[in-house]
């Protein structure tokens, strides 16, 4: 059978989650569906974390008054969502792990869980757009996050407005040609390390 | 009928802020980076000063303690971890005046 006469490759949904997906910072005034917002979280539980260990909290807001407030402690936050995932680390259980707490497994572990809450929204027709500044301080207090706990990263989730603000322009254009060296990467290129 | 609430900034007021915001959004581009938060700091100085006779007495103590403890000139390059500690406790005491003022309920569902 030539390439002619195959059929052609059925969607890959996962990858067609990738691709698609983009930060959202505008979204209308529409709550999320507890059976949704559910089915993120559980793509949350799946994501890859170092040693199965599980060293992350996730505190979901949905309360308007409680997310008003915490758009007010975070300049990263241009988006109104109608629901806030905080990813927490859980420094404690990583102390008794033998862990410190700037072991860089515990933010990629972040950036995983990030990115499967992502996927999942987008999958389900929902937006979503990362938060990284806030201040720590004041959504301890406002979420009253005990101490072996430390908010490190909102997703933020809401349905989609129509029109969207700019994103962030990359600097140069970017392919993953761009990106990637096979193998290792070429002798006396100093200029790119 | 709901009461309007109180104005707690004028017009000039507000456009002696949003002037000062504005000039510090461009003169940050031929500053050291540690001026940010710098002039952040005194933009909120400012407002507390224009807000603070207006403002109900919890927030007048906002206004008036912990805002008023980070020195004006105080920048990072001086004693990092110092700086870094006077503003997250700035940020904590914002944090619960938010709390109480907006009534935020942190009872467990």
């Amino acid at each position: 059978m030539t390439g002619a006469d195959a059929a052609p490759s059925a969607p890959n949904p996962v990858l067609a989650a990738i691709r698609s997906r983009r930060m959202v910072r505008a979204m209308i005034d529409r709550p999320i569906e507890r059976a949704k917002l559910e089915k993120v979280l559980e793509a949350a539980r799946w994501a890859p974390n170092a040693g199965n260990r599980h060293l992350h909290r996730f505190v979901v807001v949905q309360d308007p008054l409680t997310l008003r407030v915490l758009r007010m402690v975070a300049p990263g936050m241009f988006q109104r969502p109608a629901a806030v995932v905080v990813i927490c680390i859980d420094q404690g259980r990583a102390v008794s792990f033998g862990m410190r707490p700037t072991v860089k497994g515990l933010y990629i572990d972040v950036g995983t869980a990030a990115q499967t809450l992502l996927l999942a929204a987008q999958s389900l027709g929902l937006g979503a757009g990362v938060v990284t500044s806030f201040s720590q301080a004041a959504v301890m207090r406002v979420l009253n996050i005990p101490g072996h706990l430390s908010p490190e990263m909102f997703v933020c989730l809401g349905y989609p407005a129509a029109i969207q603000p700019p994103g962030m322009r990359a600097r140069t254009r970017v392919t993953w040609q761009s990106l990637t060296d096979w193998e290792r990467f070429p002798a006396g290129d100093d200029a790119r390390s | 009928m709901a009461k309007t609430p109180p104005m707690v900034l004028n017009e000039d007021e507000a456009l002696e802020l949003l002037a000062f915001l504005i000039t510090a959004a461009r003169t940050q581009l031929d500053e050291a980076s540690e001026y940010g938060s710098l002039r952040l700091l005194t933009a909120a100085n400012r407002l507390g000063d224009a807000m603070a006779e207006r403002v109900s007495p919890a927030t007048r103590a906002l206004l008036t303690g912990p805002l008023r403890k980070v020195p004006e000139l105080a920048v990072r390059t001086a004693d990092l971890a110092d700086y870094t500690a006077a503003l997250d406790d700035l940020c904590r005491a914002v944090g619960e005046h938010l709390v109480g003022h907006f009534g935020v309920d942190r009872s467990v569902p």
